[in-house]
Order: C-alpha cells, then sequence, then structure tokens
C-alpha cells in the first residue's frame, strides 16, 4: 500500500527541505556556479574573443560545478537515511506500525526524488538565469533546451549517488561509516580515477608529442579554431591521434564511473568544457541536440541503469534484513 | 482458555558457524487472553528476540508463533494492526514534539486524520506527559523519552500489548503509575506482555509469568500455580505475629506432624512446613491461650528470588 509511503515521504521531505545540509549545499552550488561564470568570462576577455556560444559557454561552467555538488547532494540526502533512523531507534517504533519494510524505503526515495528535483531544478536555473543577467548574453530556445536536458542528466546523476548511498546506509549500523564509504567512491569516480586514468595513458601511449603540445595551447588561445596558420598539418594530425586514443583509454576505465558519463553527455551538450583529462576532445561546433543524444547513449544508458542497480539492491538488502 | 499469544518449538539463531548464538531454544509459550503475562529473565536471555519475532521484526530460525490467531511470519502486519508495542532501544524524532511524533506514528498506525490529535493527546495524557505535548523531544528526559515510548503504543487502542522492559529508566513514581495503567487496561479486558529483569515487577502485577533463561522457558504459568509448586517443593512458610511483650507457647505446633522448622525473633514466630497446615494453624490459634496473644497469622508467599532460584536449579 502505497498510502503509508506517502505519509513517510511527506514528513521526510519536510524534515529535509528544512534541514541546514540541504540549504548549505545549495548555496554552496550557487556561490560556486556563479562565481566560476565570471572566471570562464574573465578568460574569455583576456584572449579577445568571443565563444562561439556565450550561453554554452557559462553552461559547461556551471555544470562544471554540477558535476560535484549533485554527488554530494545524492549523498547527504541518503547516507543516513536508514541507518540514521537505525541509530537513533526510530526504525523500531516505525517497524512497530502495521507497515511494510517497503514503505519505509519507498518513502525515503519518493522524497528523496522530490527533493533532489527541486533543489537541482531550482539551483540551475537560479545559476544560469543570474550569470545571464550578469553576462547579459543572449539566449535562445535550443539554450533552454539543452538547460532542461542538463537539469534531468543532473538529477539522474544525483539520484544515482544517492541509491548508492541508500544501498550502504541499509546495511549500515553507523551513519558516519555510510558517510565514508559513500564519499570515498565519490572521491575515487570525482578524481582517482582520472588520476590513474592518466597514469595509464602514459604507461600505454607515452608522454604526450611535447611539440604537439605547443601547438595545441597556441590554438587553444584562438578558441575553437584548430588550425592555425603555421601549424604544419602533420604535427596536428600526431597531436589529434593521440587525443583519440587518450580519450579510448580513459572511456575503458572510466566505464564505470558515473560521473565520467555525466561529464560526457555535459561536454558535448555545451560543447566546451574540458572533460576530466584535463586536455579532453573540444569540439568545435556544438552539435544538435538529437545528435548529442544519439551520441551519447551509452553514458545516458549507463547513468540511468547505475541508481537502478543500486535501488533493487538496497530493496533487497533491506526487505530481507531483520531488526531487533 | 484462549490465547493471545502462543509459540510452538520456537527457535532463534543468530550469526553462523563459530559466531552463532542460540537465543532462543525451542520456546513454547502461551499467553492466555486478559492476563498480565511477565516474561521474566536476565540479561541476554532472549527476551527482546522473542518478543521480536512476535511481531515480525525478526523471523525465527525454525518454529512458529500465533499472535491474536495471527501467524507471525506470514501475517505479522495484521498483528501490528492489533499490538501495541514497545520495543527495546527505541527512539523518537528529536526535533519534532511530542505530540507531532505521536501523530505521524498514528497516522502510520492507521487511524483516520480527525482522530490522530485526540488519540495522540489522549495517550500523552495517559502517561503524564499532556503538558509537555507541544516540546521537542530533544529536552525530554530519559523517563520522559520511555513515558512517551509507552504512550505510543496506546495510539491504536490495542487488543494486546506488549512492553519490552517498560519501567527502565522511569521512577518509582511512574514505575507506580505504570503498574497502575497495566491493571486498569487488564480490568477493560486488555492482554498485557511485558519483560523485565526486575523480579518485584513481576510479583506486583502479573497474573501469569515465564522465566527464560539461556533461550529456554524454565517454567510458565499463572502466578499462584508458580506460587504452589516452590511451596510443594520448598515448603510452606507462615507467620504469626505475636503481640508485643508477649510470647506463645511452641510446643504444641512443633509438635504437629509437618513442621520443619520454627524460627522466633521479636514479636514473630515463622513455620515451615512440608505440607499446607493453614487451617490446622488457625484452628491452633483461635483457641486459649493463642488467641489472646496472637495478632495475626498469614501465610508467607515464597519470594520472586526464590522462586528464580528453585526454577533456576531445575525446579
Ligand atoms: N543481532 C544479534 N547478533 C548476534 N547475537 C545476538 C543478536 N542479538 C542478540 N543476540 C544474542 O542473543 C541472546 C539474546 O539476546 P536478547 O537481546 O534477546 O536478550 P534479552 O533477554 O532481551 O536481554 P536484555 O535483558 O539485556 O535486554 C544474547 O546472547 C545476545 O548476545
Ligand atoms: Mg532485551
Amino acid at each position: 500500500m502505497m498510502k503509508n509511503a506517502f505519509s513517510i515521504a511527506r514528513k521526510e521531505f519536510t524534515d529535509t527541505i528544512t534541514s541546514k545540509r540541504l540549504w548549505l549545499i545549495a548555496g554552496i552550488f550557487l556561490l560556486f556556479s556563479i562565481a566560476s561564470t565570471y572566471s570562464t568570462s574573465f578568460s574569455f576577455m583576456i584572449g579577445g574573443q568571443q565563444a562561439v556560444r556565450p550561453m554554452a559557454q557559462i553552461a559547461s561552467t556551471i555544470a562544471s560545478t554540477m558535476a560535484y555538488m549533485a554527488p554530494l547532494l545524492g549523498i547527504a540526502l541518503a547516507f543516513d537515511a536508514i541507518s540514521g533512523e537505525r541509530e537513533r531507534g526510530t526504525l523500531r517504533i516505525l517497524l512497530s506500525r502495521p507497515i511494510y519494510r517497503e514503505d519505509v524505503v519507498n518513502g525515503k526515495i519518493i522524497s528523496a526524488l522530490a527533493v533532489i528535483g527541486l533543489t537541482i531544478a531550482v539551483s540551475s536555473l537560479a545559476s544560469v538565469s543570474v550569470s545571464i543577467l550578469l553576462h547579459k548574453v543572449a539566449v535562445t530556445l535550443d539554450d533552454v533546451a539543452r538547460i532542461c536536458i542538463f537539469i534531468v542528466f543532473s538529477i539522474v546523476l544525483s539520484f544515482a549517488y544517492y541509491a548508492f548511498s541508500l544501498f550502504i546506509s541499509t546495511f549500515s549500523n553507523k551513519s558516519s561509516h555510510s558517510l565514508i564509504i559513500s564519499i570515498g567512491i565519490w572521491i575515487f569516480f570525482a578524481f582517482i580515477l582520472s588520476i590513474i586514468s592518466s597514469f595509464v595513458t602514459i604507461a600505454v601511449l607515452g608522454p604526450p608529442p611535447t611539440r604537439a603540445i605547443a601547438v595545441f595551447n597556441r590554438t587553444r588561445r584562438g578558441f575553437g579554431n584548430f588550425t592555425s596558420p603555421g601549424v604544419p598539418a602533420s604535427e596536428l594530425e600526431e597531436y589529434l591521434s593521440y587525443m583519440r586514443k587518450a580519450a579510448e583509454i580513459s572511456s575503458i576505465i572510466q566505464a564505470f564511473s558515473i560521473n565520467y558519463h555525466y561529464t560526457q553527455i555535459t561536454d558535448s551538450l555545451f560543447g566546451f568544457a574540458a572533460g576530466p583529462l584535463g586536455f579532453g576532445q573540444r569540439e568545435r561546433t556544438i552539435a544538435s541536440i538529437p545528435t548529442v543524444l544519439s551520441t551519447r547513449l551509452i553514458d545516458i544508458i549507463v547513468l540511468i541503469v547505475f541508481p537502478i542497480v543500486f535501488l533493487v539492491a538496497s530493496y533487497m538488502v533491506f526487505t530481507k534484513r531483520q531488526e531487533k | 482458555m484462549s490465547l493471545a499469544i502462543e509459540t510452538e518449538k520456537l527457535v532463534k539463531i543468530y550469526g553462523n558457524g563459530k559466531s552463532m548464538v542460540k537465543a532462543l531454544n525451542s520456546i513454547d509459550m502461551k499467553v492466555p487472553k486478559a492476563s498480565v503475562f511477565g516474561l521474566f529473565g536476565p540479561n541476554g536471555s532472549g527476551k527482546t528476540t522473542l518478543i521480536s519475532i512476535l511481531v515480525g521484526l525478526l523471523l525465527p530460525t525454525s518454529g512458529s508463533a500465533r499472535v491474536l490467531g495471527f501467524d507471525a511470519t506470514k501475517h505479522s502486519v495484521e498483528i501490528r494492526r492489533r499490538v501495541g508495542l514497545l520495543p527495546e532501544g527505541f527512539g523518537f524524532y528529536d526535533h519534532m514534539t511530542a505530540l507531532e511524533n505521536l501523530t505521524f506514528l498514528a497516522t502510520l498506525d492507521g487511524i483516520p486524520s480527525d482522530q490522530r490529535k485526540k488519540r495522540a493527546l489522549r495517550a500523552l495524557e495517559t502517561v503524564g506527559l499532556k503538558d509537555r505535548a507541544d516540546a521537542k523531544v530533544s529536552t525530554f528526559s530519559r523517563g520522559m523519552r520511555q513515558r512517551l515510548g509507552i504512550a505510543q503504543a496506546l495510539l491504536k487502542d490495542p487488543e494486546l500489548l506488549i512492553f519490552d522492559e517498560p519501567t527502565v529508566g522511569i521512577d518509582p513514581e511512574g514505575a507506580a503509575e505504570f503498574r497502575n495503567l497495566v491493571r486498569r487496561m487488564n480490568r477493560e479486558g486488555k492482554t498485557v506482555m511485558l519483560s523485565t529483569h526486575l523480579l518485584y515487577e513481576v510479583g506486583m502485577i502479573c497474573t501469569h509469568a515465564a522465566i527464560i533463561r539461556e533461550g529456554r522457558l524454565l517454567v510458565q504459568g499463572s502466578v499462584d500455580e508458580l506460587y504452589q509448586s516452590v511451596r510443594k517443593e520448598k515448603g510452606f512458610r507462615y507467620e504469626i505475629r505475636v503481640k508485643p511483650g508477649s510470647e506463645i507457647p511452641l510446643q504444641e505446633i512443633r509438635s504437629m506432624p509437618s513442621v520443619v522448622e520454627i524460627t522466633q525473633s521479636d514479636n514473630r514466630v515463622t513455620i515451615l512446613s512440608k505440607n499446607d497446615m493453614g487451617s490446622s494453624l488457625f484452628s491452633l490459634i483461635t483457641k486459649s491461650p493463642y488467641k489472646d496473644l496472637v495478632e495475626s497469622l498469614t501465610p508467607v508467599e515464597p519470594s520472586w528470588e526464590e522462586i528464580y532460584r528453585f526454577y533456576q536449579e531445575g525446579g
């Protein structure tokens, strides 16, 4: 019966919406994302050139902040979702009511979906609109559509971390343990895996061709224009082929990192942002939305499957578990 | 006699391999309807495990339990609809008030929305917390939390109440109020089962009791039956109070056939006898010279310590 799940969800939602934890994360996100649009727009001014799509430039900057905040939001909502109730003894009081164990998990998930959806949508829209006003850029309908897609995948990313952290929380007796494990996994996916990936790249391919880097740096200044005059086509080709192989290795190593898949999607969506390698592919033009969605289909699937797997696992662990 | 709770060969094993603990070892327990049933046992004897199985929080390793006619493994939701439980080690939502906590729990109990607040307030009143209804639980003392715990078990006005160590942390006055509450509910025809490791608590309110040790029920039955069987083994004891300053001749009592031992201190004479000799003692003290010297004659019931020791040593 979903009635009980909704009763639990309603209480949970009120608790979360009024919690300091949520407002802290949302506040930090707004601050960082708006501040970082300044630093990108500043580097443009130094470069003396306008971006191909200023709006996409702003959005991609916000997306790179989101790549950190969305997982933290998910973890913040989930790490003590079950273990906290267990620690405080409220789980016993809940489970002594005429409800099913599923109702407790369902209530938590419903509330989390609402909170994550609301927080990410509102804070993204807020930071995008503030940035638009501050930098006075024009917005097209296509931009709006891209931002909506970005919001959807950010919610999925956050929810993926929620699901993972909930899973840990279901069998953990201590919220501190489940927090440490969840943050550990986040650090692994967000930082360590990309470091490992660059080590492996260098081990397999050798260091990147030095002249190619110089070429790259020269071309980078003229944003979006790889064919700088005076650079031999062969060197450019050497550089590009190194980058392609590096991206391949990275995609294999990071196949299980949802952060990587998320970044792949937002990168294609907004065209600019550097991948986790620091010198990932830079597409000069922005692909159309259908092209983005179809070329990034694998990333999208992984991003969606990940939370489903952990939700199912959470169900299995929690409903099988016995509580004295 | 119809039963509120009945378990059959209930076994619960925690863990496996070397760390295996047999918390319940073939428990056959019968709790009659409209009784106050005390489950007495020392720490770690399996009380909480047994209670948790009854309401479906834990699954038995083998055996079965029926509560109010429902199977505890298959229909635990139906059981929880009818049973008010005070679990061990429970907690409340500290950031919410006592009333908010109870109305939320009343929602999950399936109490219609227009009655939740009324029921919650009534439960708070019953446990003496009505004037703290709007205070946050974080401001509550341990004893107040325990009272709130009792209140949440009363919300749905259940026909069976199961309390796991209800009086821990409650002051003597509160404990006395709790015992009155239990008696009152029992008069209304409700069944109350409570676990305790305090022997005197069993004696004070229970009509029935069971002693559990290391996962085994050593004995169960009505309190009278338990007294009786201990008396049969250990003898019957009577106390004669003599008027201050006077003494009674003891030869006649000593010559009665089943008397084992007579002890005398101040104005008290204690007689231990193999058999029930209440009526013969009574007719004795109504004769002279006793009738002018004796103030009272009372049978001394075995203390719960004695009963417990008796059954612990194997009955
Ligand atoms: N989750 C668990 N895992 C392993 N062993 C357990 C677990 N819970 C209880 N036990 C063991 O089962 C036995 C019975 O425990 P239980 O909590 O039922 O006792 P109790 O009679 O309620 O004790 P107390 O008076 O201390 O509350 C103990 O030996 C305990 O160590
Ligand atoms: Mg216990």
